[in-house]
């Protein structure tokens, strides 16, 4: 057995499917990911194994869900963070497999992503810190709307890189 | 037809039209992504997310309907609508088929 620390923004599930397959490739086959990412692995036979993640959130469905990607051959390790990890060796494949087999459902994926994950942020980040900014600025508490304003640009930056990264998939292929 | 379902679905992907095609009959994801297999001789390969994502948003969207399920697995058949949209693809793969005999 051995853990590894890293960690993959969301908007990076592709690189952890390359690390997932490169631990293999190297003996090394994916158990399980716990906590804030923790990666465990256990030795075994070096082989070529594609990893695959999916976001789902259709939690009532799951069996049904699961049932569909194992009649397709794909083996379900678990779900982390309502991301769903799936393997195939390629000995498997009759040619180069993936678990979508078109650009548009790739897409949808990504932007179930998005509304899933950044879109209640924003609603909290709307909600929450744009009113306590301006209100600590009326009153004269400016260090305090100075901290809102601060997070306020986190905010912003942090939108503004996974816009980039969503557009520049969507170009990329 | 509403304005959604037209832009959405007219024209549609080759998974879209694969999957209403063979809902003609009532079948499961699997069942689709095994007879699609069969039809094109092995040459369309379609993928568990890509089905499971396309079921879930033509069920949504009236194309098809939930008819029951066995072993887990969810049986779909193609609603009014869908056969509607369906027939509208199949009119323009022809068009385009036709199209492609010609002359230029």
């Amino acid at each position: 057995m051995k853990k590894e620390f890293k960690y993959f923004s969301i908007f990076n599930h592709e690189k952890e499917e390359e690390y997932l397959r490169s631990q293999h490739q190297h003996g090394w086959e994916f158990v399980k990911v716990t906590g804030i990412g923790m990666y465990h692995f256990q030795e075994c036979e070096p082989e070529d194994v594609i990893y695959q993640l999916d976001y789902n959130q259709d939690t009532n469905n799951k069996e049904e869900y699961i049932q569909m990607f194992v009649d397709c051959g794909w083996e379900y390790i678990q779900e982390y963070a309502q991301f769903s990890y799936f393997r195939k060796p390629v000995s498997d494949m009759v040619d180069d497999e993936r678990i979508f087999s078109d650009e548009t459902s790739r897409l949808e994926m990504l932007e179930r992503v998005y509304k899933g994950r950044l879109l209640p942020v924003l609603v909290i980040f709307s909600a929450c810190l744009l009113p306590q900014f301006f209100i600590n600025l009326s009153n004269g508490r400016y260090f305090l709307g100075m901290m809102f304003g601060g997070v306020l640009a986190i905010y912003i930056v942090l939108f503004a890189y996974c816009a980039y990264h969503y557009y520049r998939k969507k170009n990329q292929r | 037809m509403d304005a959604h379902t037209r832009k959405v679905y007219v024209p549609m992907t080759e998974t879209g039209f694969y999957i209403l095609f063979c809902l003609q009959k009532p079948n499961h994801g699997y069942g689709i992504v095994q007879l699609v297999e069969k039809l094109t001789n092995g040459e369309i390969h379609l993928a568990p997310g890509t089905m499971y994502g396309s079921l879930s948003k033509m069920e949504k969207d009236g194309l098809i309907r939930f008819v029951n399920e066995v072993e887990k697995r969810k049986i779909y058949e193609i609603t009014a609508l869908g056969n509607e949209v369906l027939q509208l693809e199949l009119k323009r793969i022809q068009r385009l088929y036709t199209t492609s005999r010609e002359v230029i």
